[in-house]
């Protein structure tokens, strides 16, 4: 084997080497991302309108969102996920504000951050009627605060 | 009888121990014993100079890895069985909240020693040539150490686990481009939940005991093939750091002494070569100064073993593990807080996330792993490295003052209040 063959072959087997390595990690990598995830659906059903009372939102803890209803302006629903580390925010009534205990962020009926490290206000959720007349949240669906579902 | 001594001679195959060449075989011809050397240096067994906080750091993980398999009998890594393990360990297994006691004290002592015994190796200049690459190893077992205590933290899979691995893991998340996406890796999901528990396990069992294991293996031998422990800086010699000369270089100076062979000492093929090697080395006058590892620093390691074990199984007995109720994702507690050692970093998070999270904590590693390329000063007396001294100390206190700040002086909403609040009104 002369010297040019010898480098030619040398180059194409390194390059072989390193696709072979990369295309491997990518596999990894690949493996590592659930196709499929297990977790709590991002649509989902929320029960029929009457079941939601005028006044303060009613709190589902498995989906955490807010369920706000009002008597002029209809439904809205916020998200309870504090924007800052993901931990769940309380609603108080009395100065309408939601609080997150963990890092003192505060936030305005609207979801607007008013103190703390928050970076971004609360998310607000598309809600819909269903044909069966229930109410549909879709978190993949972001909506400013200002959307209402009248019925 | 006779049978005996020679099976018993069969496994060690060594003089007795009564002779300088039995002493020294007893180290060289055991797989386990020979990462010392033969005779060590007399000043380097003092208390004081190391405070054996290495060796006590590795006794700890020792502990961690048997209570670890121990546990590992009785606990299954999904929700909710995760929890009613813990509960069953807590109440019904025999030792078994001894063992989980242990595991989690042991686990806590181990972040604190780690980060003592790299507090000891910097004020001693231990880092400094050669030893340089060891402690960018050590670095490497410091992360790993609070990698295995963070995954270890979510298993128990209590109120406490699921909040600190929530907000930790969304630290991590505003690393920019890929925090998102590291984050769903580590979790296997978009939330802490089922995936995330089985990943964490997985690291906490396996991957991360096993690098530990590689990296220790690692930072051992390079400290023998370093030349030993730096020299106490009480035993320093005048200034003669630069004399050191890689293996293979040509030789600069005088060609090696050559003493006469004595009759009653052999010589095995090791290290044969011209020019000086790399690692420090022993001169005639300093070798008076070493002693048999056998028994000098056999026996005062296995005090430390000792001393280690005792006290964990002393706090153990007395000191209760915490566990709180089961996961409830819709109910965070108030406060939230991280594991202590994260504390520091959740006060910085609370100002800002991304400073807090991502930037500061990876300039922090960045420049501990830096440090032996930075600092290129030579000596290792204190007096001629005042502002390496000052720097480091700043970054010690400064980290000591955040984690304080975070552990007893911050409350529901991570507002101020004062430390007593934690005593008077202590939830149970
Ligand atoms: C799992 C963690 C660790 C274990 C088990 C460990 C173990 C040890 C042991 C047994 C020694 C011998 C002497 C002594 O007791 O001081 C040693 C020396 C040393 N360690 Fe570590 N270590 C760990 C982490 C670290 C860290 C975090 C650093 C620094 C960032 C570090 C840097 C060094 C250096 C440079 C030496 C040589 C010191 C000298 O020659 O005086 N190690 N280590
Ligand atoms: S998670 Fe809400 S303030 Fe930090």
């Amino acid at each position: 084997m002369n010297r040019r063959n010898f480098l030619s072959w040398g180059t194409a087997g390194m390059a072989a080497l390193c696709s072979a390595v990369g295309v491997s990690f990518g596999a990894v990598v690949r493996f590592l991302v659930p196709s499929v995830f297990y977790g709590p659906p991002q649509s989902f059903k929320i029960g029929n309108p009457g079941d939601f009372p005028y006044g303060p939102p009613t709190f589902l803890a498995d989906e955490k969102i807010f369920v706000f209803r009002d008597r002029e302006r209809g439904f809205a629903v916020a998200s309870a996920v504090c924007t800052h580390l993901g931990c769940t925010v309380a609603y108080f009534q009395d100065d309408r504000e939601f609080h997150c205990p963990c890092h003192g962020s505060v936030f305005s009926p609207t979801g607007a951050v008013l103190h703390g490290p928050a970076p971004q206000s609360l998310n607000w959720f598309e809600v819909t009627l269903t044909r069966d007349g229930q109410l549909r949240v879709d978190k993949d669906k972001v909506v400013p605060p200002t959307y209402r579902l009248m019925v | 009888m006779k049978w005996i001594r020679e099976i018993w001679q069969s496994i060690v195959r060594r003089d007795p121990l009564s002779t300088d060449k039995g002493k020294s075989e007893l180290v060289f011809l055991n797989v386990w014993l020979h990462i010392h050397p033969a005779k060590v240096k007399r000043e380097n067994l003092r208390f004081k100079y190391s405070f054996y906080l290495g060796f006590i750091t590795f006794f700890l993980f020792l502990i961690l890895l048997t209570t670890g398999i121990a546990l590992m009998c009785y606990y299954r890594p999904y929700p909710p069985a995760a929890y009613q393990d813990m509960k069953d360990l807590q109440f019904a297994v025999f030792m078994g909240s001894f063992l989980r006691n242990m595991h989690r004290w042991a686990a806590h002592a181990m972040v604190v020693c780690v980060f003592l015994h790299m507090c000891r190796v910097f004020y001693t200049g231990s880092y400094k040539k050669p030893r340089q690459f060891n402690w960018v190893v050590g670095v490497m077992l410091l992360l790993l150490t609070l990698g295995l205590s963070f995954t270890g933290y979510l298993l128990p899979w209590d109120q406490l686990a699921y909040w600190a691995i929530t907000v930790g893991t969304n630290i991590g998340s505003y690393a920019p481009l890929v925090g998102g996406k590291l984050r769903e890796l580590l979790l296997g999901g978009h939330t802490v939940g089922e995936a995330a528990l089985l990943r964490f396990y997985v690291l906490h069992v396996a991957v991360l005991p096993s690098l530990v294991i590689l990296f220790t293996i690692v930072h051992f031998w390079r400290v023998r093939k370093d030349g030993g422990l730096s020299r106490p800086i009480w035993k320093l010699k005048p200034q003669k750091t630069e004399a050191l000369v890689t293996i293979g270089a040509p030789a600069a100076v005088a060609p090696l002494q050559v003493t006469a062979a004595s009759k009653d000492k052999t010589y095995g093929l090791m290290e044969v070569v011209t020019g000086k090697p790399i690692f420090e080395t022993v001169t005639p006058e300093e070798e008076e100064d070493t002693v048999f590892s056998y028994p000098y620093a056999f026996v005062r390691e296995a005090v430390a073993l000792m001393a280690t074990v005792t006290t964990i199984m002393a706090i153990s007995l007395f000191f209760k593990a915490p566990l709180e109720e089961m996961a409830n994702p819709a109910v965070t507690p108030n406060p939230a807080k991280a594991p202590w050692y994260f504390l520091g970093l959740q006060e910085l998070v609370s100002h800002s996330a991304l400073l807090g999270g991502v930037v500061v904590p990876a300039l922090m590693v960045i420049a501990l792993i830096a440090i032996p390329y930075i600092d290129r000063n030579p000596s290792r007396r204190p007096r001629d490295r005042k502002w390496a001294i000052w720097l480091f100390t700043f970054f010690v206190v400064a980290n000591i003052l955040l984690i304080i700040v975070g552990t007893f002086f911050r409350g529901p909403g991570w507002a101020w209040v004062p430390p007593w609040v934690h005593v008077v009104a202590r939830p149970e």
